[in-house]
């Protein structure tokens, strides 16, 4: 047990701690402490006096008392009197920072999801899409603009595009971000850049070729395989080269090109989904960027299209229901899509013939026309879990029937042009303010 | 008062910024720049971490990580320079010794200041793209000290000298070794294969280029496999114990390939000991040896399986037709048998039971068998002798390993139908004397015929069986119904044969004596009474009898006789002595059997029951024979064979051979109908293709044959020739 030599005594900024090694070991050898304890320093001091090492920090006596509570019992817990900025620092100092960020908040779970903070961004009113980054980061794209911030979410030096509009961004990750944007006429700009999140510097520019020759595009949708490393993007070209770009993550290369088969819109995706299981990618093109939708399986080895939905002739006027928006489910068999009285609605990948399956949850519900204001609903799904962004709130459902849950609403801000799940957090863009909520699950009670 | 002096109080705007000390950033580089050098000079103990990683910490937050990290580059290249000197100034052997305590140093070193450092680490030097300061410190040592020229080739020397000198047996320190090779694979994979691995793999290549040649000029091949072997066992233990395991596979190519793959042929055809020597002399371990060493080259195996299948090919073929073998099919299939043992055994001892090795002496059998016509005639008379009396006293496994081992022989034989001939014939032989010793191992052997060839193959043979079988009840029920009949009459034993199963040849009866002709006929009265509609015919060719004779001296002997012998023995009851025109007249026996009958009872020294005028070896149509009054024997019962040739006669032969091209006629035939019914048009070679097939199974067709047997369908309009285009031919249901 905590013998003698065991012990360790630190004065902090003139307070005495009292602690063990074995506490301090939770630590690590790469922090500051670990460090400290290591022999290598510590030839001079035999620990013979029982009293163990005796250490002087000139650092913040506060600061030190909560991280080396986070040490003993794993939880973070922060007096009102000590800000957060000011124990990030201190945390930073000791190298202690990954453990603060894990005893932040707990594991994702939609029904259990508090509003952590809101950061009001400076440009109201345009944006474009937010993406949750692999540790509990963000990033907002606006205009030409993409806002970084880190899981303290402490504003990074944003990505400015020089006046090309940003369709998309994605984390390859948490160094990592990449962009698409738009192509201005006259000007061979536009494509896609991977740029480094915290410095905001263009490290790599993706192209594409076609005939042996580089071309300018604009790239839209994104999405990114994990099983093998490639990065997927809607481009539309000059003339021949609409399709899906492929690029692979690790030399930044194209690697593949799927052309647009008649019939089919790819170069202008609102959406791109690759499913691991089915080595598939989903591509949806929705109203209103056309007026007839279409969604579609892609199997790259064999460059065909395997499944396929379009909306063309079935509908015939304005208040008939439009998908809005669409996700492939976790499980591989169905997609979930929305329409403008926020329906959800299903289709299954298993049979080409099938249509929507409305869900009859929109009875229940007062169906009104949409404000003026409102914007376009978006889904999104993580670990069995649905959401669905309407007007100012978004609406989890849970189990096999989709029940409604639990509805997260803050009362500012204006309706959600865009929401994403990342790090185990949860963030959502209010367009009228441009302010963005976050979401996170709180550790997980003191008694289980 | 207070008052005014307030009012005229003033907020003056900052006259001088705030700013830190300007040395602030060059004392505390100096304080940081101290401990590196202690840390270097193995005084660290007067450190304090604590105020050292303070200072490296707010340097860093004073945005001086630029001059923290251009100073730490300085200052630890500085004392790599000192440490490439001491190194350079050590002594010979000293100098590996040198460099392992030094880098040693270096990175216990380099942990320390990287904890002092870790806050630069941790920040400026990501968001700056520099290299973190543990990989800073190993590339500045490859850098200072192993790229350092004076280093570079010693240290490469050193190495291979090392290696060169524990090739040739001395003891070296591996340990030491180890932690060089290791430091070399801690700076970089492509540290340790620029500077080290690359070489040694040249100079092991040219290393064993020259000891191979040496060895071969002086080796036989067994010990020059076991030269390599060593070696290659040498250099995968030398990589278990000092360098990269990713070497083993390089290493062992270049082993491989200097003294395996360039020398192959060689060793393969060596004179006196290379690969024929050691399969004529059971070399296992060679031979397994020289399979676990090629087998680690390209066309290793199929070099080892070339020489092995011409050999076996060149030793098969003048096997099968050396006339000395001829002469005694059973030696003959023995030898066979042997042969087919020992290559087996070397197979499965030292080649790993390997397929490829097997198809090749499957193939290899296969293609000298049949150089040989009469194997399947004298694989038959192998089993005729087994069968016979080579299996007394064995027991029942034994025959079957000994039978096993013949049908392995029966599947090379492309003349199946030729086996199953004489396999006829044979057993005929076998079942009508009485001679076959086991009944089960008669029995198992047409399974396995069966087995191998199917039902049509064996259903005459197990006809056969039957025949003897119902005889038997046939003579029981015979004696039974004519016992009070029969007194003391000869005594009769019939084996009714069905024509068709049984290889008879279609022979006059002689005339029996009158004693036997009368229980001949009471047997067939009874025969055709219980089964009418049969007609009898008497194979007196065939038979054997048992009589008993009294001779001069009034001794008595049994003597075994054939029919034809019986019948010429019979006359000779009434009369002395009877010329041979006498003897043909009176029994009626074809001329050549009757002189074969006569020359076995008369020319054979000590069964010479009859006596010939003149003496002499042939039968010569004026010969007079006498009843011999003085014949002696110490056996009562007395064997007088006929002599036939154990062996077919030429004619013979060629008769055999006449009566399986003829047989093969319809089969050739019920092929092609077979084809063109299910084909309705083909043209000639793929009917040849079809219907070789078909028949391999049994024998190899003649595609000349195959001509001959469409050109009879056509003639009796089974097919036609196509109109159009006459190549094709056309099915005429």
């Amino acid at each position: 047990m905590a013998n003698g030599s065991d012990r360790v005594r630190f004065i902090v900024g003139g307070k005495i701690f009292e602690t063990t090694t074995t506490t301090l070991a939770s630590a690590g050898r790469h922090s500051m402490l670990g460090a400290l304890l290591d022999d290598s320093w510590n030839l001079r001091q035999p620990a013979a006096d029982g009293g163990g090492g005796e250490y002087f920090i000139d650092r913040n006596p506060s600061c030190f008392a909560v991280l080396l509570d986070l040490l003993r019992t794993g939880e973070l817990h922060v007096p009102p009197n000590v800000p957060e900025r000011l124990l990030y620092r201190e945390a930073l100092f000791y190298g202690l920072l990954d453990h603060v960020r894990a005893a932040r908040w707990g594991p994702f779970d939609g029904n259990l999801l508090r509003p952590a903070a809101s950061v009001a961004g400076r440009a109201p009113g345009d944006g474009t899409a937010i993406r949750a980054g692999p540790d509990g980061g963000c990033c907002v794209a606006h205009g030409s603009m993409v806002h970084v911030y880190d899981w303290m979410l402490e504003e990074h030096r944003p990505i400015s595009l020089d006046y090309q509009q940003v369709n998309d961004v994605g984390y390859l990750d948490t160094q990592s971000i990449v962009v698409t944007a738009r192509e201005r006429l006259g000007k061979g700009d536009g494509g896609m850049g991977l740029f480094c999140s915290s410095t905001g510097e263009l490290r790599h520019r993706f192209r594409v070729a076609h005939g042996n020759q580089v071309k300018s595009f604009t790239a839209g949708a994104l999405s990114f395989s994990g099983s093998d490393d490639k990065i997927f993007s809607s481009c539309r070209g000059r003339c021949n080269e609409y399709g899906i770009g492929v690029w692979d993550q690790n030399t930044g290369q194209q690697v593949d090109f799927f052309y647009e088969p008649p019939g089919c819109l790819l170069g202008d995706a609102d959406k791109l989904q690759w499913l691991d299981g089915s080595n598939c990618l989903m591509v949806a093109t929705l109203f209103p960027r056309t007026d007839n939708c279409f969604i579609g399986l892609l199997d790259f080895r064999e460059k065909s299209v395997v499944w396929s939905w379009s909306d063309a002739g079935i509908t015939t006027s304005l208040d008939e229901k439009r998908v809005l928006h669409a996700i492939a489910m976790e499980d591989g068999r169905s997609i979930c899509v929305v329409n403008q009285y926020d329906d959800l609605g299903f289709m299954d990948l298993r049979s080409n013939a099938g249509g929507v399956r409305w869900s009859s949850r929109s009875r229940l519900m007062n169906r009104k026309l949409p404000a003026e204001e409102s914007c376009y609903p978006k889904l999104a799904a993580h670990e069995g879990q649905l959401f669905s962004s309407m007007n100012d709130s978004i609406l989890v459902f849970c189990g096999p029937e989709w029940v409604l849950t639990s509805t997260l609403r803050r009362s500012y801000g204006g309706s959600i042009c865009d929401f994403s799940i990342g790090g185990d957090r949860l963030f959502a863009l209010h367009s009228d303010e441009n302010v963005f909520d976050v979401w996170e699950t709180p550790p997980s009670p003191i008694i289980y | 008062m207070s008052a005014q002096k307030k009012r005229n109080f003033k907020i003056e705007a900052f006259k001088h910024r705030v700013e830190v000390d300007p040395k602030y950033a060059e004392k505390t580089w100096k304080i940081l720049e101290h401990a590196i050098h202690e840390i270097y000079n193995h005084n660290a103990s007067g450190l304090s971490f604590e105020e050292l990683y303070r200072n490296a910490y707010n340097m860093v937050l004073h945005k001086y990580g630029e001059k923290l990290y251009s100073g730490l580059v300085t200052t630890m290249t500085w004392h790599l320079k000192e440490i490439a000197k001491s190194i350079e100034a050590a002594q010979g052997g000293l100098f590996l010794e040198e460099l392992n305590r030094k880098w040693g140093d270096h990175n216990k070193a380099l942990q320390m200041i990287r904890d002092i450092l870790m806050y630069m680490d941790r920040t400026f030097v990501p968001s700056n793209h520099k290299t973190p300061v543990h990989e800073l410190g190993l590339n500045l040592w490859r850098d200072n000290i192993i790229h350092s020229h004076k280093i570079q080739t010693r240290l490469l020397d050193t190495l291979l000298d090392l290696i060169h000198r524990e090739r040739k047996g001395e003891v070296i320190n591996r340990g030491l070794m180890r932690n060089i090779t290791k430091m070399l694979m801690d700076l970089g994979s492509s540290v340790y294969q620029e500077d080290f691995e690359r070489p040694f793999l040249e100079v092991s290549a040219s290393f064993y280029s020259g000891e191979s040649q040496q060895f071969i000029e002086c080796c036989d091949c067994g010990d020059y496999l076991k030269k390599a072997e060593r070696r290659l066992n040498e250099e995968m233990e030398r990589v278990s114990h000092y360098l990269d395991a990713k070497s083993e596979a390089k290493i062992t190519s270049v082993v491989e390939k200097e003294m395996i793959a360039n020398h192959m042929q060689r060793l393969v055809h060596m004179e006196n000991s290379g690969l024929v020597n050691m399969l004529v002399d059971d070399k296992y371990e060679d031979l397994s040896r020289m399979y676990n060493l090629f087998r680690r080259v390209p066309e290793g195996f199929s070099t080892i399986r070339d020489v092995m299948t011409s050999h076996l090919r060149e030793t098969g073929k003048q096997l099968v037709i050396d006339p000395d073998r001829l002469r005694d099919p059973v030696d003959f299939v023995q030898r066979l048998l042997d042969m087919k043992d020992k290559h087996d055994k070397i197979i499965n001892v030292a080649f790993n039971n390997d397929k490829t090795f097997q198809n090749a002496l499957n193939s290899s059998f296969e293609y000298f068998i049949n150089l040989n016509n009469r194997s399947p005639e004298f694989i038959s008379l192998y089993v005729d002798d087994k069968l016979r009396k080579g299996l007394k006293g064995v027991t029942e496994e034994d025959v079957e390993v000994v039978l096993d081992k013949v049908m392995m022989l029966f599947r090379y034989l492309q003349e199946k139908d030729v086996f199953e001939k004489y396999y006829k014939q044979h057993l005929a032989k076998r079942l009508l004397s009485g001679k076959t010793v086991s009944d089960d191992a008669e029995r198992s052997m047409i399974v396995k015929l069966k087995t191998e060839c199917g039902y049509q193959f064996t259903s005459k043979l197990e006809g056969m069986f039957t025949d003897m079988r119902t005889s038997q009840d046939t003579m029981q029920g015979f004696y039974a119904s004519q016992y009070s009949e029969m007194g003391d009459g000869p005594t009769l034993a019939v084996q009714v044969l069905t024509t068709g199963s049984w290889p008879t040849q279609p022979s006059t009866p002689c005339n029996l004596p009158a004693e036997i002709l009368s229980v001949c006929e009471k047997f067939r009265a009874y025969y055709l009474g219980t089964h009418t509609g049969r007609r009898l015919t008497w194979q007196t060719n065939m038979g054997t009898a048992d009589i008993k004779a009294t001779f001069g001296k009034g001794q008595k002997h049994e003597l075994n006789v054939s029919t034809y012998q019986m019948c010429v023995l019979m006359l000779f009851n009434s009369e002395d002595c009877l010329s041979y025109k006498e003897i043909e007249q009176a029994t009626e026996i074809p001329a050549s059997d009757l002189k074969r009958c006569l020359q076995s009872l008369a020319c054979v020294k000590g069964k010479n029951v009859l006596r010939k005028e003149p003496m002499s070896k042939d039968i010569a149509e004026d010969d007079a024979f006498y009843f011999n009054d003085k014949f002696t024997s110490k056996f009562i019962k007395v064997k007088i064979g006929t002599v036939v040739a154990q062996k077919e006669s030429e004619p013979e032969k060629h008769e055999t051979r006449q009566r399986v091209e003829e047989d093969r006629k319809p089969q050739i035939e019920a092929a092609i109908v077979r084809i063109m019914k299910s084909r309705r048009v083909l043209d000639h070679n793929s009917i040849v293709t079809e219907v070789t097939t078909q028949l391999q199974s049994r024998f190899l067709p003649n595609p000349v044959v195959i001509k001959k047997r469409i050109e009879s369908l056509i003639e009796r309009e089974f097919l036609e020739r196509d109109k159009a285009d006459r190549k094709l031919y056309r099915y005429l249901a």
